[in-house]
Formats: structure tokens, sequence, C-alpha cells
């Protein structure tokens, strides 16, 4: 695999190892892209921070929390009503967030009687929340508050209040896969094994790197409790700050993301003795496979493959109506982190779109190994690339789409690329069977909506057509179809509700769990399901 | 069998890992030895029709339901297995082992599989 020279970083040369084109026969051991190293100077790296790695992807999920940073008001923004990590108990963790709003004064003077005093104030604000988060940010790591000390003084003076430190100020590490680190470390030396839980199935697990992005969690928690097995917490999407503590308690941690939340299952395995299973809740096959090995380990692969077989046998037409759409189409595969493997194989031979090129912003080696070997050759493989280097792939590639977060996909859409957002997305869930014909259904309009064609337009000198009707994305996407593939009465086009979720949290009362003594089924109270108990340990 | 077709026909499985397995790629070199070595020998256990379960305890339990899954994945994209000896098995299996380990390990361009902490 040759590395790729873009012509805007040649005088960058410390880039060409960044960036590799896949050959045919190649492997990875004749070359492997760099990755989690500092942004060289001279380039302008899209990345984030290690403060918002913790804070924006792993810690404010958590519903039930007081997220308050330590810091100038201006760190917290991002996650007020920006992001769409939901909650099914209104998503407290979306309309709140908190800063100590540190000034100027407090970096001469010291903040923490302010820190204190702001926790103190939030905590009554919302006296139904008795669990908070504390992040550091740059600024207060550089003044040397300790922050520990505060959380341990509130504590103290507020009974029946838990509070967690997060010290992972900006600075700690090349991009917020550094946060993502040290969250998962602070939290699991903090607070893991402080809580007994209460284990009402015979078969327990953590689901772990799931953030409930527009629903996630909750259409991947169906299967597994329809499957007999209780989600002990899930890190952290849609989890209670509590059911987290109770991490040590399971038989098995399920990873999903493992660029943000591996260090947590490798540490519990080594701590605790729970095995990780790394799995994927994308695309058909591979979702089946993961499923499929969850059964076998708890002994329960039939009832496994019953869902899979209803599960496919529901969803399956409504794929293949868009995979006949979709066949040729060139994507440029560009998320922050795990996206690139996750997706990189499933949607080119369940979607039948060609991968021309993955790319990571904060992903490591391990992430382009993966990366790599799941796409086709040919692909352009690019770790960290500066927004030069981006525009440079896509006029030489030409993709029809990429899917990527909203700042380099505005970049795309100025040169006329659509783009899908590929961390937030843009009507998901896209995981499990309902969220990946979903995801194609986003796919399909982002190619073929007819805006694109309309925008090339220059109305100030081009001539507008006006001898055309009404076009529709059909009108485009069917042109190249048999008959047969038109006019079939198999496939169907995505009959997936608006909002899928309200759906999923009705059938909470239907599950029955094996009671872990005696096996019997049995129905779990629904509070339960959404908040199980758990004992102190003092 | 003779080696070339031995290679060939373990270059197919390789094929199939590297596309659809995540256990291979844990981020340390001795975790990697770990999982190719557990998960690839109850493979070739559970393909030869011999017991695969050691204790049933969960780190064992959780390498068999990997090799489990993938016996399953390789039976349907490779029906050339239901005819293959268990020595063939045995064979390619071995090849494949030392490949993986190669690739993913030894000869892996992967920085940060040497760093001994997770």
């Amino acid at each position: 695999m040759p590395y790729h020279q873009f012509k805007c970083s040649e005088c960058i040369p410390e880039r060409l190892h960044h960036a590799v084109d896949k050959g045919e026969g190649e492997q990875l051991t004749d070359a492997l892209p760099l990755g989690y190293l500092n942004t060289i100077p001279g380039t302008i790296s899209e990345r984030g921070c290690a403060y918002c790695g913790a804070k924006h992807v792993i810690g404010t999920p958590m519903k039930d929390v007081i997220h308050i940073s330590h810091g100038p008001v201006g760190c917290t923004y991002d996650t007020w009503q920006t992001k769409r990590y939901i909650s099914d108990d209104g998503n407290f963790q979306l309309k709140y967030t908190f800063a100590s709003d540190m000034k100027e004064s407090h970096v001469v003077f010291g903040a923490e009687k302010m820190l204190k005093k702001n926790m103190i104030e939030a905590f009554k604000a919302f006296p139904h929340i008795k669990r908070m988060t504390i992040y550091q940010t740059c600024a207060s790591a550089l003044i040397g508050d300790d922050i520990n000390a505060i959380a341990d003084e509130v504590m103290e003076e507020m009974p029946g209040v838990k509070v967690f430190v997060c010290n992972s100020p900006g600075f700690a590490g090349p991009s917020q896969s550094g946060g993502h680190h040290k969250i998962n470390l602070a939290w699991l030396s903090q607070m893991v094994g402080t809580v007994e839980p209460e284990i009402y199935s015979k078969y327990v697990v953590n689901y772990v790197g799931e953030y409930n992005i527009q629903g996630d969690q909750e259409i991947m928690k169906d299967y597994l409790h329809r499957m007999g097995i209780q989600i002990l917490s899930t890190f952290t999407g849609n989890s209670r700050f509590d059911d987290l503590r109770g991490m040590h308690r399971a038989h098995l941690n399920v990873l999903e993301c493992a660029r943000s939340a591996e260090y947590i299952c490798d540490e519990l395995r080594v701590r605790y003795g729970i095995p990780r299973m790394d799995i994927d809740g994308f695309g058909f096959e591979a979702l089946s496979d993961s499923l499929l090995k969850i059964g076998y380990f708890f002994g329960i692969e039939d009832k496994a493959r019953e869902i899979i077989a209803e599960e496919i046998a529901r969803w399956k037409p409504e794929l293949d109506w868009y995979a006949a759409r979709l066949k040729g189409i060139k994507v440029c595969l560009w998320p922050g982190g795990s996206k690139l493997w996750h997706w990189a194989h499933s949607i080119h031979k369940e979607m039948g779109v060609e991968v021309v090129s993955v790319y990571t912003k904060f992903g490591h080696q391990g992430d382009m190994e993966k990366g790599i070997s799941r796409c086709e050759p040919g692909a352009l493989a690019i770790d960290d690339p500066n927004e030069l280097e981006g525009l440079e792939a896509m006029y030489e590639l030409k993709p029809d789409v990429i899917f990527t977060g909203k700042r380099p996909g505005e970049v795309a859409k100025k040169i006329r690329v659509p783009y899908l957002n590929a961390h937030g997305y843009h009507n998901g869930p896209y995981k499990g069977f309902e969220g990946w014909v979903r995801f194609a259904r986003d796919i399909y309009n982002a190619v073929y909506s007819p805006i694109h064609k309309l925008s090339f337009l220059d109305i100030s000198k081009d001539e507008i057509p006006t001898d055309k009707g009404f076009e529709t994305q059909q009108t485009y996407s069917d042109a190249r179809l048999s008959d047969e593939v038109r006019n079939s009465t198999e496939l169907r086009q995505c009959t997936s509700k608006y909002d899928p979720v309200p759906g999923l949290r009705a059938k909470e009362d239907s599950y029955l769990f094996p009671d872990p003594e005696t096996g019997e089924l049995r129905k779990v109270p629904v509070e339960k399901l959404r908040k199980n108990k758990v004992v102190e340990i003092e | 069998m003779d080696k070339k077709t031995a290679e060939e026909k373990m270059s197919q499985l390789e094929w199939y890992i590297t596309k659809h397995c995540l256990w291979q790629y844990n981020s340390r070199g001795w975790d990697r030895e770990i999982q190719n070595e557990r998960i690839l020998t109850k493979t070739r256990q559970l393909l030869c029709g011999e017991n695969a379960l050691e204790d049933n305890n969960y780190a064992d339990r959780y390498y068999w339901s990997e090799a489990a899954t993938l016996v399953e994945a390789f039976k349907r994209y490779f029906p050339w297995l239901e005819k293959t000896s268990k020595e063939e098995i045995t064979e390619i299996m071995n090849l494949l082992k030392e490949k993986m380990d190669y690739t993913m390990i030894k000869g892996s361009l992967n920085s940060e599989l040497i760093k001994p902490q997770y």
C-alpha cells in the first residue's frame, strides 16, 4: 500500500505517512497510516480536545446527572440541545448544561470556592437530581484547583448526593480520544464497585460504547430484552449514574464503540474477569452474527436465531428496495472514530455502495487496521485530514455522498457534495435491522434529492430549464433500473415510523427474563427496567 | 492436500476473518496473541468435531462463543469445509494461526501494540 501524497500537503512532509491507498492484494503489514499523534504544526486539524472527548462523548449521555464544567462558560456550550443522545426520562441531560463560569479573577485568585457555591446552587435548583459529574477544563487544570476535595466537601454537606470528578483538561492528549481514555479509567477507579445492583436475570451484560444516538441503544435493548438478557448498564447512552456504578456484576461486556470505550472493558476483564465481546450493531449480517454470539455465550442461541429471522423477514425487502437503487454509488466514509469499520463492509455488501475513502479524525492505528481491512481495494485511507486534504480528496474521488460530521459536512456542501451526519445522524436510529433501513433511506434521499441538481444551476448566468415538470428522487433513481426491479411487488420503501422510539418504549412490559436461581420466566416491572435497585456499599 | 492448496484455502478463511471479525483487533500485542490462540484453537476443535469448552467459566465461554459463531459462518461461506478431513482442517488452521499472528502482531505496523498498559 503506497502512502498517498496530497498536493496541498507537499509543504508538510510529516503528513505523508498519514494516508495510504489500499491496493489489490496488499496487506496491513505493507503500510498503515500513523494515528493518534499530536497535530502537526502547519496543518489545521478538525479534531476535538480531550475535555470534549470525556464530557461531550462519554459523560453527558448519562441521564440523571448534573453535568458541570469547571471552567469558562464557552467550554460547556456544545452539549446544550446540540447533541442527540436522547434518554427515556425527559432528556434532562440535553436540556440543561452547567458551568462554574470561570473568569480572569478566578484564574488569579482560585476558583474552588466559586465551584462549591455553584455545585450547591445546581443541586438546589434541581432537587430531584442527586448525581453530579464535574469536568475539569484547561483553565481549572492550569491553576491547580483541587476539584476532588471540593466534591468531597459537598458530598459531606449534602447527604445523599454523589459526585464524580473527571480530570481531563483539553490539553490532556492529541484529540478527544485522550479524554475517552481518561474518563473510562476514572469511572472504573472511582465509581465501579461502589453499589450492589439487583440481578433479575440469569443473563447479565453491560452494553458498552453505546450512546443512544437518536435511539440506537433502545433499538438494541429491545433485541437483548427479547432474549431475556438484563442490561445492567449502558456505558453511557440512556444510562443512570448508579447503574454504571454496578458494572462489576455483569457476566459479559458487549462492546460496540471500541474506540471510545475499550479501556473500561479491558480493565473490567483484568480486574473482575468479565470478558469483552466486540459487536457490530450495524448491518444485517454483522448484527446477526453479533446477536448469535451473545446467544452462544449464554446458551440461548436459538432465541437469538428466532429474533434474527423475524427481523430479517420484516425489514429485508425494504433494505433491498434501497440497495437496488444505491448500487455503485460512491461514498467517502469519513466519521470520527469507529464507524469507518462498523460501516465499511456492510454498506458495500448490503447496499452495494462503493467506499472510495475512509478517514478517521481521532482514531488510532487499530481503527485504521479495521477500516482498511473492511473496505475494498482502491480506497484512500486518511488519518486526521485537514480541510484542504478533504477537499482535494473529494475533487479527486468525486463521491456521490459523504458520511461525516457537521463541520466537514458543510465544507462538502460548498462544493456540492451531499453529506449525511455520521455522528448525530439525520433520521436515526441507524442501529438494528430497522435502523439500517432508515440509514439506507437517508443515503437514498441524500444522493437523489432533486435539490442537488438544482443547486448546480447558477441563476445569475445559467439558463433555467422550463421544459421539465416536477421531479422526485425516484425519477432519478429508477431510470437505470430494470422493469423487474422497478415493478417488484416484493421490495418496498421504508415503512419505519417517523420516530420508532416511542413504540420501543411501549414494549417494555412485554419482556420475560429467566430468574437467576430457578430459570423460571417472569416479567420484570417497567419501573425496575428503567430504574434498577442498587444498594450502596459503605 | 498439497501446501499450495492448503494456503489457498487458508487465505479464504483469513479473508473472512479480516473482513468480519473484531476479536483480532484488540489493542495490545499480548492480548492479540491470546485472542488468536484461544479462538482459533477452539475453531479448529469445533471444525474437527471435538469438544472445545474447557471449564465453562466466563472467559472460556467467551472464546468458545466467538469460535462457534465463526464456525457457522465458515460453513456458510466455504462449503468445501464439510468435505475436508480433520487432518487437512488442522493443517489449514495451523497455517491460518501462523498468518494471523504475523499480520496482526509480529509484522504489524501498529505502534500501540507494544505499550504495556491499556
